[in-house]
């Protein structure tokens, strides 16, 4: 038996129709990932499933219940499924272990001691057991998520939706909400996820669905849908460029500013030190090399540096454009020690391309 | 004249300090009243002001802003000389209805803001986990709310106890008028004055102490919990 079956689910915002006839089946043990651009309904659609957002057609069911029917006993069908958000969503009027006893112990009629014993157990579990007594205000974001996950845990749910569990936290916690995530897999837990976290998502997901076009734009596993997308939107968004851009129109710019960021931007796809080591050098030594020639030192500078990151193939290319006289660095003399730049360049690039256009000089070297 | 007889003559002679007590306990009948039943009207029209439909929403809105916009003395006397004139009813009743109606506008205004004011997902939060509409509201949000309208509640009790002094216009006799009377007729208003205020201050100062007492009540009861 499915535990989750959607048929036919239809949702607009006033004249903005955001899914349209949507199928899912989700079985026992599953572990969904949604993904797609932002505003593509993967939200609406999860919280539909929980009947937060009410589907204008289209029928829910969970396990044999129909959520959608007008005679369903929500609140009782709602204890089976546990719902994360992005925003934890604590209750901030009381301490973990009563956030976790809440519901267990007036709903399910559970005697304290036993509610926080099990919550003892689960928090525990998150590595969260000496933080029971404190007020949720004074924990890091990625605690109080893995509070959050613990609170829907001590229900006992058949199956929990993750909206974007992730996105509100810094980077340094979303190892330790994804580990909790991890755990909860490998104890069988039907899951589905709403996530920007494409690693995360291949790792853990059973099936991936890609959202797009007001519904499932394209499904399959994870090594289907990320190593080969079928349909032309899918391949766009799973091949999605990351770009860094810096405009420097004075000879004296800040080189430290821009190595800064450089940095920061490499940092934050996952470049490792030798690679963001090189993407600094080399486009150090670019922009010096192109500066140089404009020859006249009171010479305006207008330029553009543009690096791209091919978060699949992990590969990033350097793109410059330089206003000025036609130069090309690649064809220079290289015995001369002046293009010691242009050496180094030579020796890390993967590839370099030069063109001119009678005003601007082109350069664009992929690592 | 030294002290001692301007506290026998105002306050002992001819049982004064008698009339004194009747007046404040007027005062306190009125304002308890008024603050009970006002607080609760407050509450049915915070619950209008919340509706889900659109007429009801507006009826509150409308009643808040009216009330509030209007001197708590003419509409007691509007209430006196107009809508119960003529009938039986007693002018403390009269009195009440008008201080309650007019408490009841501005507590519902406050917990309205309190309400909004809460983070509404973590009602969401308690209804994923099962709780009923009314449980994640008396569970999560109230008591939140709670703690926000605190301040501005205590406030608006307070300000109600000094407005009543204001029903002396229609007949009764509660404190500020005692003291108005004992005061000229013993040529010793301005001390009488003194007397009132402090009077005012100490009532004043009780309902402080009551919230402040209540609080740590609250915190007593869930330390023990806690302890244990």
């Amino acid at each position: 038996m499915s535990m989750i079956r959607v048929e036919k689910l239809s949702k607009s915002f006033g004249s903005l129709q955001v899914l349209k006839e949507v199928d899912l089946t989700v079985e026992k043990g599953e572990r969904i990932v949604i993904i797609g651009g932002s505003g593509c309904g993967k939200s609406v659609f999860l919280r539909c499933m929980d009947l937060l957002e009410t589907p204008d057609e289209g029928t829910v069911f969970i396990g044999d219940n129909e959520l959608t029917s007008p005679k369903a006993d929500l609140n009782r069908i709602r204890r089976k499924v546990g719902m994360v958000y992005q925003g934890f969503h604590l209750f901030s009027n009381m301490n973990v272990l009563d956030n976790i006893t809440l519901a267990p112990i007036k709903l399910l009629g559970l005697p304290r001691a036993e509610a926080e014993k099990k919550a003892e157990t689960l928090l525990e579990m998150v590595g969260l057991l000496s933080k029971k007594y404190m007020m949720p205000d004074v924990l890091s974001g990625g605690q109080k998520q893995r509070i959050a996950i613990v609170r829907c845990l001590a229900m006992e749910p058949d199956i929990m939706l993750f909206d974007e569990p992730t996105s509100a936290l810094d980077p340094t916690m979303v190892g330790e909400v994804l580990a909790t995530l991890r755990l909860l897999a490998k104890r069988g837990m039907t899951m589905v996820i709403v996530t920007h976290e494409m690693a995360f998502a291949r790792e853990i997901a059973t099936r991936i669905l890609y959202f797009d076009e007001q519904g499932i734009y394209e499904e399959g596993t994870p090594q289907e849908i990320f190593d080969a997308p079928k349909k032309k939107k899918t391949r766009d968004f799973i091949h999605k460029m990351k770009y860094f851009f810096w405009q420097i129109d004075d000879r004296n710019f800040d080189l430290m500013q821009l190595q800064g960021n450089i940095r920061s931007f490499a940092g934050k796809y996952g470049m490792d030190e030798k690679r963001t080591n090189r993407l600094q050098l080399c486009t150090e030594e670019l922009i010096y090399e192109m500066l140089e020639q404009h020859g006249q030192p009171d010479a305006g500078v207008d330029m553009q540096i543009q690096i791209s990151f091919d978060e699949r193939d992990r590969c990033a290319v350097i793109g410059l454009r330089s206003r000025g006289v036609q130069y090309n660095p690649f064809e220079a003399d290289t015995e001369d020690e002046i293009h010691l730049g242009v050496t180094i360049l030579k020796n890390t690039a993967k590839r370099l391309d030069y063109r001119f256009d009678g005003v601007n000089n082109y350069l664009e070297i992929e690592l | 004249m030294n002290i001692k007889e301007i506290l026998y003559k105002t306050l002992i002679a001819g049982d004064s300090y008698k009339t004194l007590l009747k007046g404040l306990g007027v005062t306190v009948q009125i304002s308890l009243l008024s603050v009970i039943l006002g607080t609760l009207l407050g509450m049915v029209i915070c619950a209008m002001r919340r509706s889900r439909f659109r007429v009801i929403r507006t009826v509150a809105a409308g009643y808040i802003a009216v009330i509030r916009g209007s001197p708590v003395l003419l509409l007691l006397m509007l209430m006196y000389y107009v809508v119960f004139a003529g009938s039986k009813v007693s002018a403390t009743i009269v009195a009440v209805a008008a201080f309650s109606i007019h408490m009841s506008a501005y507590t519902a205004a406050c917990f309205y803001s309190a309400i909004n004011a809460t983070d509404a997902m973590q009602a969401e939060a308690a209804r994923t986990l099962g709780f009923s509409k009314w449980q994640a509201f008396i569970l999560i949000t109230l008591p939140q709310a709670a703690k926000i309208a605190k301040g501005t509640y205590q406030s608006t009790i307070v300000t109600l106890i000094q407005w009543t002094s204001v029903v002396g216009y229609v007949t009764i006799t509660d404190l500020t008028r005692v003291i108005n009377n004992i005061g000229s007729r013993t040529m010793e208003p301005l001390f009488m004055i003194l007397v009132g205020l402090l009077l005012y201050l100490g009532m004043a100062y009780i309902c402080y102490g009551a919230f402040a007492l209540a609080e740590r009540l609250a915190i007593l009861r869930k330390g023990r919990r806690r302890g244990a």
